[in-house]
């Protein structure tokens, strides 16, 4: 073992220009990056201090919104001018709610407050009145907009609660029984944003752990590919030891060349961040720990660092052991170099790094736990020993994982390493995948899960399509995230459309089964909204996220502003019969496969559930969507037909224009969910009748000869 | 030294078609003694060497390299056997001593033993020149003289030499083959495939001819050319014309 890793690494030393890339590099390219970096935070720095103060527009909406605007005004004009941040011009819009997400989308307000009814009377009474300010979804609110509009909403409060007082008969001085007053010269340094500091070292550690991957790259590939592409594995492979030894000679030698490439980063890193912080203006004080808590962040980080450099050089040897040749070998791995930068990135999302499994994850689970190692060192006062416990924790989890994931990785090496087929099979075999098939009734699971990626990734780009207009945004949804990708294919892989997309009448055939089946998915897809919505309510209440306010407010406005029969077609005919054929069609087909055995079809109908419910993308819709994915996906399975889940669909979708159309006439203003809140009792009694019914119905069809009853 | 039973090995085609690359093969190769294998491209001559090589696994039937059987003491084989083939190449960056004795300790020789392999082979393979530059600045003649003395560093007593000449001109293989000579001299079990026939007709004690992955014919080169014009050349287009068998 020891002398195949030691044949390897004098290999690979002597292979000149793989270990510059790999060593010498890195420590070329940070005193580049750090230098201009350095001048763009001096830059910006400077820019910040000769900035005026900014301007503010909030746009106004609701029955008070003029009287708010009125004290907003008298503010503005008088006492207001005078607190610490006033915006320089303050500009009062009035706005239809319905206007007003635009009106921020496009740039011509700052926020946007409604000001529901009693709002004014409220602040002159008892108790708290909540107030929310909202800003675009699309546009980045800086957070000097943020804090000019608080100081504006501070006054308010300031002035209602000085009105308070003198209602009750106090003096003004009982709001300020102590005033602070800072001298002159204890405020001299300017100390920087702590969650900057963490951003900073969040994003170097990402680069660390990339970094150090990229030192496995060459080695991993040069230890197996190279020596099959020389024709030394052969003479390797006859050596009088099993092939798990030598896979893990291999290794070694991948592993110490990784380890060189993290010790030569973290010395460039360290080397560089102190001339950066010599760089930067006398008397700022970034925030950073004291010398024994950076000293012990630094060691958890190689540490954990070192685990990772185990499996990224299992991860390369792993990847790289089916190419015949070092060309193969790159084009194996570098995609998923880019997906392990992904993995590392995540670890930098708002939240992750409090999930504690996080730091069993390969790439994210390291970078996060050096992460949290520096954001505890980094807050003021002393660390508590439960916290030195729980980062132990983590490092824990983190070296057993990748403990676990190294061994599992070179198992696999070694059995692909001895593949008899991949040995000594022909030229390149990489680009089979991409060959077109001969015609064929089924795609293959394969095909039915990447056209879903396809998916998701065409509905992060589709995005930019439909400009601020929901219908286009919705059209472009579908063209572009199911209809597109299906097309592209179905042509490609000859898959026969009518066998993939279940296109046939339920059963045997024959109008009577044909509208049973309909009637049965209409009735169950509308009970399936009515009774989603309840249990929604039930379990959150009426407590919106964001993107789903967002949702529920252009819904609403495309109910309210367009012919019914338009929000009909772009609400639920449209997404009913591309989403069907995708899902229900393409995906259940794909995954049972022909003649499947009923735990296959089990199988496949939860798979193409889920597939159904991630593709809502907001969590909240995903109990709701994959219940109704699961329904629709039976009916399929059971009539053999994409019919009664079209129709079914499309009834799911029709319920929130139903329901505010009913609501319309009671001068209700609101949609789907909380249009479901305000249903009798009954109704979800009808709803429940209806999925039963619906479901008979289904059932009472005659089941598909070929599936399993 | 080798003892081949109904030998066979099937593997599935990328169309997938069950192709059946050996087809039942018996043979022994003695201590002392050089067998020629030969045939014709695809005849089956490397699927059977690979597998007394312990690189593919037999789909039925035994064999035994020195001793040890390929499927329940594969590591057994290797310590008993030197293998080269064609394709067989040699580490670039290495120099041919460093590969030597890179291999050499795979085997467990100690350093005393090792050194004086290392000198005798190159002395014996005239490595003397070249021993000491990096294996990927040598000519093809010189690579497969390293890879030679890279089977024998160990002291097998079992070679299997897959054309082991492909890469060689005229005077390289005269020595190649000389040097088995040499080495069947010292009691070596010998098992040789090639296309040149004339190079080994007078070389190698008995052959075996190959076809569609079942021995067609086999013997010494008397036996085998007996009655027929012309040597073994002409007996070999006799063995595998069609309807020709043992």
């Amino acid at each position: 073992m020891l002398l195949v890793a030691r044949r390897d690494l004098v290999e690979f030393i002597r292979d000149r220009r793989a270990l510059f890339i790999t060593l010498l590099m890195p420590m070329a390219m940070y005193p580049v990056l750090a230098l201009s970096s350095t001048l763009g935070v001096r830059t910006a720095l400077a820019e910040l201090e000769a900035k005026p103060p900014m301007q503010l527009t909030l746009a106004l909406s609701g029955p008070d919104a003029r009287g708010f605007a009125r004290i907003i005004a008298e503010l503005d004009g008088e006492a207001g001018r005078q607190r610490p941040g006033w915006p320089a011009t303050l500009a009062i819009t009035m706005v239809r709610g319905s206007e007003a997400l635009a009106l921020l989308d496009q740039g011509q307000a700052d926020a946007w407050i409604d000001v529901r009814s009693g709002m004014l009377a409220g602040l002159e009474a008892e108790g708290t009145v909540p107030l929310e300010v909202k800003a675009s979804l699309k546009r980045p609110t800086g957070r000097q907009v943020r804090e000019l509009v608080d100081v504006v909403l501070r006054a308010v409060a300031d002035r209602a609660r000085t009105q308070r007082i003198a209602k009750a008969g106090l003096p003004a001085s009982t709001l300020e029984p102590l005033r602070i007053i800072h001298m002159k010269g204890l405020d001299s340094t300017r100390t920087a944003d702590r969650g900057a500091l963490l951003s900073v070292l969040g994003a170097v550690l990402v680069l660390l752990a990339l970094l150090m991957a990229t030192g496995a790259f060459y080695p991993a590939i040069d230890a197996i590919a190279g020596e099959k592409e020389r024709g030394t594995i052969e003479t390797l492979l006859i050596a009088p030891c099993r092939a798990t030894d030598l896979v893990t000679g291999k290794f070694l030698a991948v592993f110490v060349v990784t380890l060189a490439t993290l010790a030569a980063n973290a010395l460039s890193i360290a080397l560089t961040a102190s001339v950066l912080l010599r760089l930067l203006p006398a008397g700022t004080d970034v925030g950073l720990p004291g010398r024994m808590a950076g000293l012990g962040c630094v060691g958890l980080t190689l540490v954990a660092y070192v685990g990772l450099a185990a499996v990224s050089a299992a991860l390369c040897l792993a990847v790289t052991s089916a190419s015949k040749s070092v060309k193969e070998a790159q084009n194996t791995l570098t995609p998923v170099m880019l997906l392990v930068s992904a993995l590392a990135g995540s670890a930098l999302v708002p939240g992750a790094a409090d999930s504690r499994w996080l730091a069993a994850l390969p790439f994210a689970g390291q970078v996060a736990v050096a992460k949290s190692a520096f954001a505890v060192a980094t807050r003021p006062g002393t660390v508590e020993q439960g916290t030195i416990a729980m980062l132990a924790g983590s490092l824990a989890v983190s070296l057993m994982a990748s403990a676990v994931l190294t061994w599992l990785l070179l198992r696999f090496t070694a059995t692909l390493l001895t593949d008899e087929e991949i040995l000594f099979r022909g030229p390149d075999t990489a680009a089979t995948g991409l060959r077109r098939p001969a015609r064929r009734r089924l795609p293959t699971v394969r095909e039915g899960l990447a056209t879903v990626a396809a998916g998701f990734a065409a509905l992060w780009y589709s995005q930019g399509l439909g400009g601020d207009s929901f219908p286009r945004m919705l059209l472009a949804h579908q063209a572009v995230a199911v209809v597109l990708p299906l097309l592209l294919v179905t042509w490609w892989q000859r898959v026969d459309g009518r066998d993939a997309f279940s296109v046939r009448l339920p059963g045997g055939g024959g109008f009577t089964t044909a509208l049973l089946a309909a009637v049965g998915g209409g009735c169950a897809g509308g009970g399936l909204f009515v009774l989603g919505a309840a249990a929604l309510l039930a379990f959150k209440g009426t407590e919106m996220s964001p993107g789903m306010r967002v949702l529920a407010e252009q819904l609403l406005a495309l109910v309210r502003d367009r012919p019914w029969w338009t929000s009909w077609l772009l609400m639920a005919v449209m997404p009913a019969v591309c989403e069907e054929l995708l899902f229900r069609g393409w995906v259940l087909g794909a995954v049972a496969g022909e003649r499947p055995a009923r735990s296959r079809l089990v199988t496949a109908n939860v798979v193409q559930a889920a597939c159904f419910a991630a593709f809502h993308l907001l969590p909240e819709r995903m109990p709701q969507t994959f219940v109704v994915g699961l329904f629709l996906g039976w009916a399929v399975l059971r009539t053999g037909s994409l019919l009664p889940a079209v129709v079914g669909h499309i009834a799911h979708n029709s319920m929130p224009l139903v329901l505010f159309r009913l609501a319309n006439g009671s001068g209700s203003d609101t949609l789907s969910v909380e249009s479901a809140a305000g249903l009798p009792g009954w109704s979800l009694a009808v709803a429940a009748v209806a999925v039963i019914v619906g479901a008979a119905c289904l059932a009472a069809t005659r089941p598909r000869p070929d599936m399993p009853a | 030294m080798i003892q081949v039973a109904d030998l066979a090995k099937e593997y599935r085609s990328s169309d997938g078609r069950t192709v059946r690359a050996v087809q039942g093969i018996s043979f022994t190769v003695a201590a002392g003694e050089i067998v020629g294998l030969l045939g014709a491209n695809g005849a089956g001559k490397t699927t059977t060497m690979r597998m007394l090589a312990t690189l593919l696994r037999p789909t039925s039937g035994t064999a035994r390299v020195a001793g040890c059987d390929v499927l329940t003491d594969p590591v057994g084989v290797r310590r008993g056997m030197g293998y080269v083939s064609a394709t067989t190449g040699v580490p670039e960056r290495l120099t041919p001593r460093e590969l030597l004795k890179s291999y050499g300790r795979l085997h467990g020789l100690d350093r005393e033993t090792l050194d004086h392999r290392v000198a005798e082979l190159s002395r014996v393979l005239d490595l003397g020149d070249f021993c000491e530059r990096p294996c990927g600045r040598l000519s093809s003649g010189q690579r497969q003289r390293v890879s030679l003395a890279r089977a024998l560093v160990h002291d097998p007593p079992v070679l299997v030499l897959d054309e082991p000449t492909s890469a060689l001109d005229v005077m390289g293989s005269r020595e190649l083959l000389d040097f088995l000579e040499i080495l069947r001299g010292q009691g070596h079990a010998i098992l040789l495939s090639t296309h040149r026939l004339h190079e080994i007709e007078r070389r190698c004690d008995r052959f075996l001819i190959i076809d569609g992955g079942r021995i067609v014919a086999a013997g010494d080169r008397e036996s085998l050319v007996a009655g027929r014009d012309g040597g073994l050349e002409e007996a070999f287009f006799a063995a595998i014309a069609p309807g020709a068998g043992v």
